[in-house]
């Protein structure tokens, strides 16, 4: 086999692992065999006293609820962490599906703004009032007609006034 | 694939940008009216219900019959017609739209003869009057509606 270091001996000869003959070497090897006596007492009073003390204390009820959720939550993030790695393996937004996600979207948003702008009411009144650009009587029929214009804003009519025109006999106005 | 996608992004495409621009087929109403003082008035021909107060407080007289009127649906705004009486007639002739409504060359004749030329952008809601010769103890009225 192979020698042992003293290290692993001493350990082992506090812990009562030696078998008889190794026990009897390593005492007979010892400088102080009662300081070492001594020692390993210590160590086995100090071994005790950990026992004792490091025993696991029993939990209040908020405790156990604490350690239960806890263990719960270590549980689920374990389980998660596969899951998020498939994920990103095979993700469900193929360069397809988002073209055709994207295109569908389109369409629905046009199909939508069409049918607001239909329904929406086309105002009832233009900013704009007719406008007369010129206006021209010829002089040789009606030498002393003139031309005016005029808008009435409230009521949104332009009227060319045009006086001086030959009156004309009543039988003019039939259909 | 990558085709029939582009096509459909195109069509999308056309179809946001042309509908909400279409211009809707509108009527242009003319009419020749005699305008005249009656103790007894006759009912406003339907067209002009919402003018009759405007033309009342504006020539001062309370009844108004129609004596030639046209309609007509302008598509491109380039048409052309005729509103004619006996004696008169209103030719209209479209120029194209303008920013809210039509150019137009009025021309009013009284048998063959003009009396009156005019050019004018008509908009919409906003009627075009004019007043025509004195015909007995009445007037004449040229009117243009945009409906």
């Amino acid at each position: 086999m192979f020698m042992k270091t003293f290290e692993e001996n001493w350990t082992a000869w506090v812990d009562g692992k030696l078998s008889d003959a190794e026990r009897a070497e390593f005492e007979a090897s010892l400088d102080d065999r009662v300081a070492a006596e001594a020692e390993k007492n210590q160590a086995h009073k100090l071994g005790a006293l950990l026992r004792e003390q490091l025993q696991p204390r029993a939990m209040g009820n908020e405790e156990f609820f604490h350690h239960q959720l806890r263990g719960r939550i270590a549980a689920e993030m374990k389980e998660s962490v596969p899951r998020r790695a498939t994920a990103a393996r095979e993700s469900w937004w193929t360069i397809r599906r988002l073209l055709w996600t994207g295109a569908s979207s389109l369409a629905l948003f046009a199909v939508c703004t069409f049918f607001v702008m239909r329904e929406k009411p086309t105002p009832s009144q233009s900013q704009y009032l007719t406008q007369i650009l010129n206006a021209r009587v010829d002089p040789n029929v009606s030498p002393y007609a003139t031309v005016s214009i005029f808008q009435t804003k409230q009521d949104r009519v332009t009227v060319l006034w045009v006086d001086g025109l030959k009156s004309l006999p009543p039988e003019y106005a039939t259909k | 694939m990558c085709c029939r996608l582009l096509v459909f992004a195109a069509g999308l495409g056309l179809f946001c940008v042309v509908i909400p621009g279409a211009r809707a087929d509108e009527n242009v109403w003319s009419g020749l009216v005699v305008a005249t003082n009656a103790a007894h008035q006759t009912p406003t021909p339907p067209e002009m219900h919402q003018l009759r107060e405007t033309l009342q407080r504006t020539f001062g007289y309370n009844q108004f019959e129609v004596i030639g009127q046209s309609r007509k649906v302008l598509q491109t705004g380039e048409e052309n017609w005729l509103a004619s009486s006996k004696h008169f007639s209103l030719h209209v002739d479209a120029r194209g739209p303008s920013r809210d409504g039509y150019r137009l060359r009025l021309q009013l004749f009284q048998d063959r003869q003009v009396l009156l030329e005019t050019d004018a952008t008509l908009s919409k809601s906003s009627p075009l009057v004019i007043k025509g010769p004195q015909i007995g103890a009445g007037q004449l009225l040229l009117l243009l509606v945009v409906q």
